[in-house]
């Protein structure tokens, strides 16, 4: 027991010996991280409210294009997906860095989900709403984006936060693509200075310390709502 | 250039062929670890013994936290450093699998919450004990329950295996690499690559789609 304590002791020693020397590329790759994640959110929450949108679509043709994309987008790794960007494009004549193409790759991979997401949030509001938006004469479109939409997001809202979660935990494959974020500067920290267990386990703490706060208001907004829903019936 | 094409394929799809079975290795063991995991941890969950409980949430936040890949690099690579060494397999499985037992044992435990107490309190009532109670009333019916989100599960599973080419394990993913540095043909075999993990999944999500509209036309 005694001599567990001590090992445990000198293994957490190592981390303040090595923080300065870790920290700036750590900070920078933190940086990289949320800016995968942020950037392929807002691109996979575009293309899923587009999604969503064209497979409620009164033309057959528009329902089926969005159902193949979110299908396959559901079924193929997002890994493969940044692979195929990363090295499967540039023969083609087209290439992008790590980073955006990581971007793009969890975007397009991720605009299946949201656009579930969505359609969930849709189909949840009520369709009086939409009859009674037609009724005062607005377009479609201004159904949607005045009456449908903020609804739908609010009714999505939890999930949203989730995919966030995904999302973040996903932004990890960049780093096989050699975008600088997180997990590539541990893997270049550990093959550098021989302290594996050390680095991985921080990438680990550092990637919990963004989840589990985002899990938290996942679930205080999911209490909120239910609450409310409870009150008013 | 397309009668060319159509020869690559057979050639490339030969090896990733391979790399597939490895593939569905990884999925049933990941599975089988993350599915026992989950259904011990959601059943200790039900006797509410406060360390016990403060345990299991402990570990379903860290689990469901930490990227899959994080932890199979830790297994991998981090382990080593206090000398335990294990093949890519081995890792493969158990890192997916302890991150799917987070998983697991949300899914099992919204099953058993989704029970009707009555059905505990009437076991109990015919003088069951509360193991009894667990595996012949509550188990039974939760477990139908839990198929579809289980399903679902099995799909991210499925594309999660990916992450297994990092550590070396010689799965669909990691013989496409080792392809495209011979080859160079990177766009057809990552392609090919897709189709076979779609190829996979999709049936997969076909019937959990087809669970889910079965149960709602019961409601």
């Amino acid at each position: 027991m005694m001599n567990m304590l001590a090992d445990l002791q000198s293994f957490f020693a190592v981390y303040p010996e090595k923080w300065s020397s870790w920290s700036p590329d750590i900070l920078r790759a933190i940086r990289t991280t949320l800016w995968i994640t942020a950037g392929s959110f807002l691109l996979g929450l575009v293309i899923g409210l587009f999604l969503a949108i064209a497979r409620l679509s009164k033309s057959a043709m528009i329902r089926n294009a969005a159902t193949v994309y979110v299908e396959i987008a559901r079924g193929v790794p997002a890994l493969v997906v940044l692979f195929l960007i990363y090295f499967g494009l540039p023969p083609l004549g087209i290439a992008f860095d790590a980073i955006p193409s990581a971007i793009l790759g969890l975007g397009l991979s991720s605009g299946g989900y949201f656009a579930e997401i969505f359609r969930a949030g849709i189909i949840a509001t009520h369709r009086g709403q939409r009859e009674a938006g037609h009724a005062v004469g607005m377009t479609p479109f201004q159904i949607y984006r005045f009456i449908i939409i903020p609804q739908a997001t609010r009714i999505a809202l939890p999930p949203l936060v989730n995919m966030l979660i995904t999302l973040l935990k996903d932004s990890s494959l960049a780093s096989l693509i050699s975008a600088p974020e997180i997990m590539l500067r541990a893997k270049d920290i550990s093959s550098t200075d021989f302290l594996p267990l050390h680095i991985l386990v921080l990438a680990g703490v550092i990637y919990l310390a963004m989840a589990v706060p985002l899990s938290l208001l996942a679930r205080i907004i999911e209490r909120r709502m239910f609450a409310g829903l409870g009150a008013r019936l | 250039m397309l009668p060319d094409l159509l020869q690559r394929i057979p050639t490339y799809l030969q090896v990733l062929l391979q790399g597939a079975g490895i593939t569905v290795v990884i999925t049933i063991g990941a599975l089988l670890i993350a599915v026992s995991v989950g259904l011990t941890l959601a059943v200790l969950r039900t006797f509410r013994l406060p360390f016990v409980s403060g345990f299991v949430n402990v570990y379903v936040e860290v689990f469901r936290g930490i990227p899959p890949l994080t932890l199979l690099f830790i297994i991998y690579f981090g382990l080593t450093y206090i000398g335990i060494r294990l093949s890519p397999l081995p890792a493969a499985i158990i890192g997916l699998g302890l991150s799917g037992g987070a998983y697991c044992t949300e899914i099992f435990r919204s099953g058993i919450s989704a029970l009707h107490h009555g059905q505990r309190e009437a076991a109990a009532a015919i003088g069951m004990t509360p193991m009894m109670a667990m595996r012949y009333v509550i188990l039974p019916q939760a477990f139908r329950i839990t198929l579809p989100p289980l399903g679902n599960y099995a799909v991210g599973l499925v594309k999660d295996t990916a992450v297994a080419s990092a550590v070396a394990a010689p799965e669909i993913l990691f013989r496409a690499r080792n392809l495209t540095t011979e080859t160079f043909d990177t766009a057809l075999i990552y392609v090919l690559v897709a189709c076979l993990y779609f190829a996979m999944t999709f049936p997969i999500a076909r019937w959990v789609g087809h669970l889910e509209k079965k149960r709602s036309s019961w409601s």
